[in-house]
């Protein structure tokens, strides 16, 4: 599979990092030669040094036999520009950064995305992580929290702590006791993710990832020891940072909810004031100024989400949060390296834009009918929606008969617009559209079983 | 500095738009048989006027400078006025200039207020002249010219900005003269659906084309001394013209997204609207239930809501009609009545006074201002419609409503001083400065003006007509720096 990627900054290596690993044949342009020559020495993709609006250089990149070409540079025109260039000489499918939420309305979203433009797909990493941050917001005991069908099935991550009644238990017991409710489909622990079986015991300081019904999530709430008053539902937030990102976030919130952002730079300030949801408040100060943010009712907030530049800073205000005892905190982490150590920290939810940008476009990859492809940056695993066809490998057969690879682990599943958890004994027909958790690039092992 | 040969050139060619509707009204005298000579003299001093003007700027082809479009309106309305006074003169329609000049002016500033003792007695040309002053200056001399004559050279953008009411200005076509034409259009509509109406439900079609020229350009001259309640007891009548005082006191924007483009919901959306639907509508409640629930009243309940309705959007849109004499309304309704005629209705529309886009950006700013107060460091931007309202219209806004009481006091100071009492005077000078005609006290909606003073009269005109430029075209030319050489 050919992929040409323009735009070399932090996205456009992310990607062509993952893709690389994925044996793709991956292109990377860029006019900036020391971005270039830093990615190429340490991935195993072309580079080519030229603007990626020259024609020469798409065409010296072979982008007509490219499958998919992917413009992520800073500059929305050029990205869209290099788009169609690249569909009028033969790429599959073209993935453009945008920067202007006005092109992602339902309203004007075809304007560009059609035929005789010729993008395939808009990305505007800022408004997906936006949604995010809201998401998670939503259900402040748990870590990360991803939905399908509708919102009926939802995947969820709870962290675990010293109480809770599934602690030390045998997974295979808990799920008896409890009428098979949930479906528990990796565990995160010490650094490694594993994809448990039965005999697993869950341990004090686990992530555990529950697929589970949406009526059910107050169960998982009792069950993981999180059902008393430290975890109420997000009124007031607190946004430090006047970052695009928490413009994004303000419309993303619903409207109940009570937004101040922060923001040291005044003339920042101004603008963002005008950008923000109404009923935000904008407020020009340092977030390092606790006098301003008690006046603002610091003590009172129900989540902190750090969304500066600065990543120290992000991990740095919402590890105090947590210390006055703030339960909700969501940092942004921009910075790779530090996402681990982000976890270790306990700073509550990370946000990386990078990986939310990779993930979405990550989806046009996959063949095997995939439309969801959600990378976990806490754990190195993928979760991916399949649809189960007539002739595959898996229809008609039940779970414990497919032998499924290790790490694998099927947590749920929507039949005729129904949501059911997944276990051994149940029988895939055709039609089903199947969630998976793969863990160690398991991803592409598990794409054959369904083609 | 400035540049009189074009000031001329550019007056004399807007001069032209006066002799032909000094030969509309012409045409009436021929039609109803009588005196063409008032007409005839106008015609012709006119022409001669703007004829002299013209030849003085002929060879001038330099653009109108900034400084000349102000001295270009304020010049135009004093010189309409001056010329526009010349059938009453010939007429002798008023014993004195002063009560000519008066009432010239509350014709073109569409203010309404009469010093004409014996309407009935009048001609119907006479008569027609007055109610077609009014129709002009209501949707503005410059405006009309720019939509209908050919250009009066490429600066009409800067006299056109000078003349226009309201602190933010929009237009609905690229051209500024397409602009002037929809709007003039959706005026002329207005006109005519409304004399159409009001014909059908009984008038003469004499008062009808009177009443539907004052009503849509919410100036209020009447071709009858009588109330409109005496006149014809209709309920209908009444309520036409309610509905149309109301419509022309809209922003003609509006009306053209909802009348050309069918967007009727971006009406119910506007800030200004539903600020002037709310004012409207609260008056409206206080004035019928204290009508009706006053002892000693004659009101049952419709009369009640229809006298207080036809009266408060009478004032609030500054036409300055009424149905029945509301001197006689309990007291307690006049300061209702007195808050209506300041705060007028909306900016783009022939309404005078503040104009409600001006509360709704008051109403926010002093909402914002209680947030900063808590919330000392927050950013709080000030949105009308969606859009920012910049720092330097807030600022233009203060100084706008500093003027305005500025001269709400020296008018009432001055009218004093003409031997009016406070009531008299203050209502005077507010309803003056707003363009609405009619006040409290001798000057309710029955009584005419001849008993003012001729200085009175002056001073009348004089506010009448910074009401009409909102102040700031005609304070402009009295500062020393506009007089300066840089």
């Amino acid at each position: 599979m050919n992929i040409v990627i323009a735009g070399a900054g932090a996205v456009g290596t992310h990607l062509a990092k993952l893709l690389s690993k994925e044996r793709l044949n991956v292109v990377l342009i860029d006019s900036d030669e020391t971005k270039l020559s830093k990615a190429g020495a340490e991935l195993d993709i072309m580079t080519y040094n030229s603007s990626p609006n020259s024609i020469k250089a798409l065409k010296y990149t072979n982008v007509d036999k490219a499958d998919l070409f992917i413009a992520v540079t800073p500059f929305e025109s050029v990205n869209i520009t290099c788009c169609m260039l690249a569909h009028q000489l033969g790429a599959k499918k073209t993935v453009a950064r945008i920067d202007n939420y006005e092109y992602m309305s339902a309203a004007n979203y075809g304007v560009f995305v059609n035929n005789t433009v010729g993008i395939s797909s808009l990305i505007y990493p800022e408004m997906l992580a936006g949604k995010e941050i809201a998401d998670s917001c939503q259900y402040t005991w748990v870590r990360q929290w991803w939905e399908f069908n509708n919102g009926e099935l939802v995947l969820l991550s709870v962290k675990m702590h010293q109480g809770a009644d599934i602690i030390g238990k045998k997974l295979k017991d808990v799920a008896t006791s409890s009428g098979r409710k949930f479906h528990v489909v990796a565990i995160k622990r010490d650094g490694e993710t594993i994809s448990p079986h039965g005999d697993e015991m869950i341990k004090d300081n686990d992530l555990v990832f529950f697929m589970v019904l949406r009526d059910d999530i107050d169960f998982i709430k009792v069950l993981t020891g999180k059902d008393n008053d430290s975890y109420p539902n997000v009124r007031d937030v607190m946004i430090i940072g006047g970052s695009k990102l928490a413009v994004r976030a303000s419309w993303a919130f619903p409207k109940t909810v009570n937004i101040k952002i922060i923001e040291p730079d005044e003339e920042r300030c101004n603008r963002i004031s005008e950008l923000v949801r109404e009923g935000t408040m904008v407020m020009c100060g340092d977030s390092h100024d606790i006098t301003l943010l008690e006046d603002e009712g610091f003590d009172h907030i129900d989540a902190l989400i750090a969304l500066t530049e600065n990543d120290d800073e992000n991990i740095l205000a919402c590890v105090s949060a947590r210390r006055r005892g703030i339960r909700r905190t969501i940092a942004q982490v921009e910075n790779m390296d530090y996402l681990e150590m982000a976890e270790d920290l306990d700073v509550g939810t990370i946000i990386n834009k990078k990986t939310i940008a990779a993930s979405h476009i990550y989806r046009m990859l996959m063949k095997a009918d995939v439309d969801s492809v959600k990378m976990l940056n806490v754990a190195d695993a993928e979760v991916a929606e399949f649809t189960v066809k007539a002739k595959s490998k898996v229809t008609g057969k039940q779970i414990k008969d497919i032998g499924l690879p290790k790490g694998v682990n099927l947590g749920g599943m929507m039949r005729n617009g129904e949501s059911m958890l997944i276990n051994g004994l149940t029988e895939l027909q055709e039609g089903d559209r199947i969630v998976a958790f793969c863990v160690e690039n398991t991803l592409k092992k598990l794409e054959k079983y369904f083609r | 500095m400035i540049n009189w040969r074009v000031i001329s050139k550019t007056s004399g060619m807007l001069l032209i738009v006066e002799v032909l509707l000094l030969l509309a009204s012409m045409g009436s005298a021929l039609f109803y048989h009588e005196d063409v000579m008032p007409f005839v003299w106008a015609i012709l001093a006119c022409a001669a006027v703007g004829g002299a003007g013209i030849y003085y700027g002929r060879h001038e082809s330099r653009m109108v400078g900034r400084k000349d479009s102000y001295i270009i309106v304020s010049a135009i309305w004093i010189l309409f006025s001056v010329l526009g006074m010349i059938p009453y003169l010939v007429a002798q329609t008023f014993h004195d200039v002063a009560g000519a000049f008066f009432e010239t002016m509350s014709g073109f500033t569409s203010t309404g207020a009469t010093a004409l003792p014996n309407i009935d007695d009048q001609p119907h040309s006479i008569l027609f002249w007055r109610s077609l002053t009014q129709w002009i200056g209501g949707i503005g001399i410059i405006f009309f010219t720019v939509a209908f004559l050919p250009a009066v050279g490429q600066s009409e953008v800067k006299i056109f900005a000078a003349e226009s009411t309201g602190p933010i200005h929009n237009k609905i076509q690229p051209r500024i003269s397409v602009t002037a034409r929809w709007i003039a259009s959706i005026y002329i509509m207005l006109t005519i659906s409304c004399a159409g109406l009001l014909y059908l439900l009984g008038m003469s079609l004499f008062d009808a084309i009177n009443f539907s020229l004052t009503t849509t350009a919410t100036g209020g001259f009447a071709p009858h001394s009588a109330m409109l309640h005496e006149l014809y007891d209709s309920p209908a009548i009444e309520y036409v013209i309610t509905f149309f005082m109301f419509a022309s006191g809209t922003n003609f924007t509006l009306l053209y997204w909802a009348i050309f483009k069918g967007q009727f919901s971006k009406i119910f959306q506007d800030h200004e609207f539903r600020c002037y639907l709310a004012i409207c509508f609260g008056a409206i409640i206080v004035a019928t239930t204290i009508m009706y629930l006053h002892p000693h009243t004659p009101f049952n309940l419709e009369l009640s809501f229809r006298e207080a309705a036809f009266t408060v959007v009478s004032l609030q849109t500054t036409t300055g009609y009424a149905s029945c004499d509301y001197m006689l309304w309990p007291s307690m309704v006049h300061p209702v009545l007195l808050i209506v005629m300041l705060a007028g209705s909306c900016s783009g529309s022939t309404s005078g006074g503040m104009k409600c886009i001006r509360l709704s950006i008051i109403n926010r700013i002093l909402r914002n201002e209680f947030i900063h107060i808590l919330h000392p460091r927050a950013i709080l931007p000030l949105k009308i419609n969606g859009t920012i309202i910049p720092q330097s219209v807030r600022q233009t806004l203060l100084a706008f409503l500093s003027l305005f009481g500025v001269f709400c006091v020296t008018g009432t100071l001055a009218l004093s001083f003409c031997g009016l009492n406070l009531e008299e005077a203050m209502s005077i000078a507010i309803s003056t400065l707003s363009n609405v005609g009619p006040a409290l006290g001798r000057f309710g909606p029955t009584q005419c003006w001849d008993i003012i003073s001729p200085t009175g009269k002056y001073v009348c005109s004089f506010l009448m007509l910074i009401g009409r430029l909102e102040i700031f075209p005609v304070v402009i030319i009295f500062t020393r720096s506009f007089w300066m050489k840089n």
